[in-house]
C-alpha cells in the first residue's frame, strides 16, 4: 500500500551545508502527522524539500507515489500538496479577497473556488467581515487565518502547516487549533509542526521528533507516551 | 500668466514621458527586484522599430501597437537570456546591472550597424500646433499628455482587475508565497519585463515623434527614469507615477529659470537629497528589501 | 568567514612570498620591451597597464569594499580632462600636474562619498551612476575650456630629461606606465593587507558587527573610495599625457562596462585578478581590431557569457586549483589525525 507521503534517505541544505541527514519518514499510514523538535534542526527545510523550495541533495520524495524531487513548486501545487510556511507575512498589500482568489490559481481549484470558498469562510468566519482589508492590517491570528485559508482554496489533497501558532495568544491559539482540527474532519490529512506537542497530539497520533537533522523519535498511534517523556525526548538527557 | 502656463504645460508633457519611461522600471523592481539598465536602450529599440516599419509603409495607427508588442516580445527575451538565469544567485542585483549593462551596450552598437549613426525622426503623433489657453504647444505634445494617463490607467487596471495582474502583483511581494500558490514565477518575471519593455517601447515613440533619434538616445531617458523612480519610491508603481509629473513640473521651472545646462545638476541635488533624507523615496512606505 | 572565497584575509599568503611573486611578474614586464619591440605592440602593453591600474583600483571599492561605485571611471575621466586643464591653463608642470590630477580625483571621490555614506546596496549604484553622468554634463557644458563634445587636443606630454618620448617607439611611455602601474599595486596590495584593509573587509562581510567592533562605517567609506581614486586619476592623466588629447568618451558607458568586465573576469577582491584580466581582454579586443564595430558586441556578449557561467570569474578558478592542491599537499604531511577543522572548502 502506498503511503500517502513517503521520504526516504533524504539529504538536503543550503549552499554547501546540510541540514538534513539521510532522513527517512512515512506519512499517512495512520492519519495526520505532527513534527516536533527544537529550532534550526531542519524541520522547516523537510517542508520546504517536500513543497518545491529546496531541491534536495539524495534521496526521494513521493506523493502519492509520484516522484517530488524533480517537479517545480507550480507542480507540486497541482498535485494538491498545499504548504503554508512559517510566519505571516503573506502579501501584505493584497486583501483578503485577493488573497484567497490568488489561492485558487491553479485551474482545478479555480473550478471549485466558489464552493471553497464558503468552505473557507464557514472554518473562518471572521474573515468576512475584513473581507476588504489589506492583509498588512490584520493581527497575527488573523494573518494566520488567511495563510490557512488561502491554503484551503487550493484544494489540497495534503496540508502542510509549519508552526501555525506560533506567536499568537492563548485565546487565538485555541481558536485556530479548533479550526485545524475541523479542516482535518473534512478529510485533509495534515502535517503540521509546532512546538506546542500537546496540540500535536489532539490532531494526530503519529509523531515524528527531528533532533540535528534526523528523525530522533517516532511516536505511532497505540504507543502511549507520559507527556514528560516526550519532554526529555524534546530535550534530551 | 504667460509664463506660469508654459511652464505647466511644459511640465505637464515632461511628466507624462517620464512617467511612461520610468513606470516600467519600477515594475521590474517590484515584481522581479532587479534594476534593468538596458530600459533605455529599450526606448531607443522601440523608436527604431517603429521607424523601420513605418519605412516598410505600414500606416502609423498600426505601427504604434505594432511596435510595442514587438518590443514586448524583445523584452521577455532580454530576461530569459541575462536576468532568468541569475535567479537565485545572492548578489543577484549587481549582476544583473552589470548583464543588462552589457546588453545594453550590445543593443546600442548592433542598431549602429543596422541603423547608422544618421539621425532619423519618427512621425508625430499629430501634425502642427496648437493653442490652449493662451499656450502654444504641438499636436504631438498633447496627445502624449492626453494619451499617457490612459495607458497608466490601463496598466492599473491590469494589475488591480485582472487575475493575471493579481498574480503579478503577489510575486511582487512575496515571492516563496506565489511559488506556494502555485503562480508560475518565472513566466510572470517573463510577463513584467515584457510589459515594461512596451512601456519603453512606447517611450520611446513619443520621444522619436519630437526628436532627433540616434543609437544612443537612450541613455539621457534611463538616467531620468532612474532619478523618478528613486525619488518616487522604489516599493511601488503609483509613487514613480507622481514622482514624474513632480519632477516634470521641476524641470520645467527650472530650465525656465536656471536654462538647461543646470537642470541636470539641479535633478541630481534633488536625488541625493531625497536620498539623504528619505532612501525610500517620496511616495512610498516602506522599503523592499533593497538593502 | 575566513574561508570565504575570495577572501584575501591578511596573512593569509605570506607577505614575503606575495612581493618574491609581485617581483616576478615586474620583472617579467620590465624585459618585455626589449622582446616587443614594435611600437604598436607596447602601445597594446601601455594600455593595457592603464586599463589594469583602473581596473585594480576599482576592485577596492567594489571587491573588497563590497561598494559599487558606479563613478569610477568617471573617476578616471576627471583625472583626464584635471591633466588637460592643469597644463593648458594653468602651465603645471607635467609631472606635477599628474600628481595634481590623482589629487583632483581623489577629493571627486570625497565628494561622492558624502551622500552615500549610510546607504546600501542599489541606491548607492544609482547615485554614483547619477554622479558619473554628472560630471559628464559639467564637462560637456563648459565647452570653452574642455572642448565639449570635441574635447581637448594637443595635450603637454610628459618628458624625460635628456630622452625624447616621442620618438622612442613608446619605450619611455613603456616604462612610465608600468612604474605607475607597480606603484598603484603595491599601494592597493599594502592598503588591503593593513589593519584598514581588514576593516574594509570586515565592514562588507557582516556590517553589523564591524560597527558594533568600532569600526566607522562612513570613515572606512570615504578612505576606501578616496584610496580607489587616486592612482585612477593619475592613471587618467597619463592617459591624457599619452594620447594627447582628451575626450568625453570616458565618461561612456562603453569604457565602464569593459573595464566592469576586467575586474569581474579577473574575480573581485584579489586586485591581481583585475590585472590579469585586463592584460587578457586588452590584448584579445586588439586581436578583435580587425572586427570593427563588432568588437563591442562580442565584448558585450562576453561579459554576459562569463556572468551567466563563472561569476567568480578567473581568481576564483584559480583559488579552487590552489586549494584543491593545497589540500593534496596537507593531506600528504598531516600528521595529526585528529584534527577537527571544519571542510568548509570542497
Amino acid at each position: 500500500m502506498t503511503q500517502l507521503l513517503e521520504i526516504r534517505d533524504l539529504t538536503c541544505g543550503y549552499g554547501r551545508i546540510d541540514v538534513l541527514h539521510n532522513i527517512s519518514l512515512a506519512i499517512g499510514a495512520h492519519g495526520n502527522v505532527g513534527l516536533f523538535g527544537p529550532n534550526g534542526h531542519g524541520k522547516t527545510t523537510l517542508l520546504r524539500a517536500v513543497s518545491g523550495l529546496i531541491r534536495p541533495r539524495s534521496g526521494s520524495i513521493s506523493f502519492n507515489g509520484t516522484d517530488l524531487t524533480a517537479l517545480s513548486p507550480k507542480a507540486i501545487v497541482e498535485l494538491g500538496v498545499i504548504h503554508v510556511s512559517q510566519g505571516n507575512r503573506l502579501f501584505p498589500d493584497l486583501t483578503i479577497g485577493e488573497c484567497l482568489s490568488l489561492g485558487a490559481y491553479t485551474k482545478a481549484a479555480r473550478q471549485r473556488e466558489a464552493a471553497s470558498r464558503e468552505e473557507v469562510l464557514s472554518i473562518f468566519p471572521k474573515l468576512k467581515e475584513r473581507w476588504a482589508q489589506k492583509v498588512r492590517t490584520l493581527s497575527g491570528g488573523e494573518r494566520q487565518m488567511v495563510s490557512i485559508a488561502t491554503a484551503l482554496m487550493s484544494c489540497p489533497k495534503m496540508l502542510i502547516l509549519d508552526e501555525p501558532t506560533l506567536g499568537l495568544s492563548p485565546k487565538v491559539k485555541e481558536e485556530l487549533c479548533a479550526a485545524v482540527i475541523r479542516i482535518s474532519g473534512h478529510g485533509v490529512p495534515i502535517i503540521c509542526v509546532e512546538q506546542d506537542v500537546e496540540f500535536l497530539l489532539e490532531l494526530s497520533q503519529h509523531l515524528y521528533l527531528l533532533n540535528h537533522g534526523e528523525v530522533g523519535a517516532e511516536i505511532k498511534p497505540g504507543q502511549t507516551m507520559d507527556h514528560s517523556e516526550i519532554m526529555s525526548l524534546y530535550f534530551g538527557k | 500668466m504667460d509664463a506660469a502656463a508654459q511652464i505647466f504645460a511644459g511640465g505637464l508633457f515632461q511628466g507624462s514621458l517620464y512617467a511612461v519611461m520610468a513606470v516600467g522600471l519600477a515594475l521590474i523592481w517590484t515584481t522581479i527586484g532587479v534594476f534593468n539598465f538596458a530600459h533605455g536602450v529599450l526606448m531607443m529599440l522601440g523608436a527604431y522599430v517603429a521607424w523601420q516599419l513605418t519605412e516598410f509603409g505600414l500606416p502609423f495607427f498600426a505601427v504604434l501597437p505594432l511596435s510595442v508588442l514587438l518590443m514586448a516580445g524583445f523584452g521577455w527575451a532580454l530576461q530569459a537570456t541575462v536576468v532568468r538565469p541569475l535567479i537565485g544567485r545572492p548578489n543577484i542585483v549587481l549582476v544583473v546591472v552589470i548583464t543588462t549593462l552589457a546588453a545594453a551596450s550590445l543593443v546600442e552598437n548592433g542598431a549602429l550597424q543596422i541603423w547608422g549613426p544618421r539621425s532619423k525622426q519618427l512621425p508625430a503623433l499629430g501634425d502642427g500646433n496648437t493653442m490652449i489657453f493662451g499656450v502654444g504647444i504641438s499636436l504631438h505634445q498633447l496627445t502624449i499628455i492626453l494619451i499617457t494617463p490612459f495607458v497608466l490607467l490601463g496598466l492599473w487596471l491590469f494589475l488591480h482587475k485582472t487575475r493575471l495582474g493579481l498574480a503579478l502583483r503577489a510575486v511582487a511581494q512575496n515571492e516563496d508565497a506565489s511559488l506556494l500558490v502555485g503562480l508560475n514565477v518565472r513566466a510572470l518575471y517573463g510577463l513584467a519585463f515584457a510589459i515594461s519593455a512596451g512601456l519603453a517601447a512606447l517611450a520611446g515613440i513619443f520621444l522619436g515623434g519630437y526628436r532627433f533619434m540616434s543609437p544612443v538616445m537612450g541613455a539621457d531617458p534611463l538616467l531620468k527614469a532612474l532619478i523618478v523612480v528613486v525619488f518616487g519610491g522604489l516599493s511601488s508603481i503609483t509613487g514613480p507615477i507622481f514622482a514624474a509629473y513632480l519632477i516634470g513640473f521641476f524641470e520645467a521651472i527650472c530650465s525656465y529659470y536656471f536654462g538647461l545646462y543646470w537642470t541636470p545638476a539641479l535633478l541630481f541635488a534633488v536625488l541625493i537629497v531625497t536620498l539623504m533624507i528619505r532612501p525610500q523615496g517620496m511616495f512610498s512606505s516602506k522599503t523592499r528589501g533593497l538593502a | 568567514m575566513f574561508n570565504r572565497e575570495n577572501t584575501a584575509s591578511p596573512g593569509r599568503v605570506r607577505w614575503q612570498d606575495e612581493a618574491a611573486l609581485m617581483l616576478l611578474g615586474f620583472a617579467v614586464l620590465v624585459v618585455l620591451p626589449f622582446v616587443v619591440s614594435d611600437s604598436y605592440s607596447r602601445h597594446i602593453l601601455i594600455m593595457a597597464f592603464i586599463y589594469a591600474i583602473v581596473a585594480s583600483n576599482w576592485d577596492l571599492s567594489l571587491g573588497y569594499g563590497g561598494v559599487f561605485n558606479f563613478g569610477h571611471l568617471a573617476l578616471f575621466g576627471i583625472g583626464v580632462y584635471a591633466y588637460g586643464l592643469l597644463t593648458k591653463f594653468l602651465e603645471l608642470d607635467p609631472w606635477l600636474a599628474l600628481a595634481a590630477s590623482g589629487v583632483v580625483s581623489t577629493l571627486a571621490a570625497i565628494l561622492v562619498t558624502l551622500p552615500i555614506l549610510r546607504l546600501k546596496g542599489i541606491y548607492i549604484i544609482l547615485v554614483t551612476f547619477g554622479f558619473a553622468q554628472l560630471v559628464m554634463q559639467l564637462v560637456l557644458s563648459q565647452s570653452d575650456i574642455t572642448g565639449g563634445t570635441q574635447g581637448m587636443v594637443r595635450i603637454e606630454s610628459l618628458y624625460i630629461p635628456g630622452h625624447n618620448l616621442i620618438r622612442d617607439q613608446k619605450f619611455g611611455y613603456f616604462y612610465i606606465a608600468l612604474g605607475i602601474l607597480a606603484l598603484s599595486t603595491i599601494f592597493l596590495r599594502v592598503l588591503v593587507r593593513s589593519k584598514i584593509g581588514a576593516s574594509i573587509i570586515a565592514l562588507r562581510d557582516n556590517e553589523e558587527y564591524a560597527v558594533s567592533r568600532g569600526i566607522s562605517l562612513a570613515r572606512q567609506r570615504v578612505i576606501t573610495l578616496a584610496a580607489s581614486a587616486f592612482f585612477t586619476g593619475v592613471a587618467g592623466a597619463f592617459y591624457a599625457a599619452y594620447q594627447r588629447n582628451a575626450s568625453v568618451d570616458v565618461f561612456g558607458m562603453s569604457l565602464s562596462t569593459i573595464i566592469l568586465s576586467m575586474v569581474l573576469l579577473g574575480g573581485t577582491s584579489t586586485i591581481y585578478g583585475a590585472i590579469v584580466a585586463s592584460f587578457v581582454l586588452t590584448i584579445f579586443s586588439e586581436s578583435m581590431a580587425d572586427f570593427g564595430a563588432w568588437r563591442p558586441i562580442i565584448t558585450a556578449v562576453l561579459i554576459i557569457a562569463v556572468m551567466l557561467v563563472y561569476p567568480s570569474g578567473l581568481s576564483g578558478a584559480a583559488q579552487t586549483i590552489f586549494r584543491s592542491l593545497g589540500r593534496l599537499r596537507a593531506n600528504e604531511t598531516d600528521n595529526r589525525p585528529d584534527a577537527t577543522e571544519p571542510r568548509t572548502s570542497r
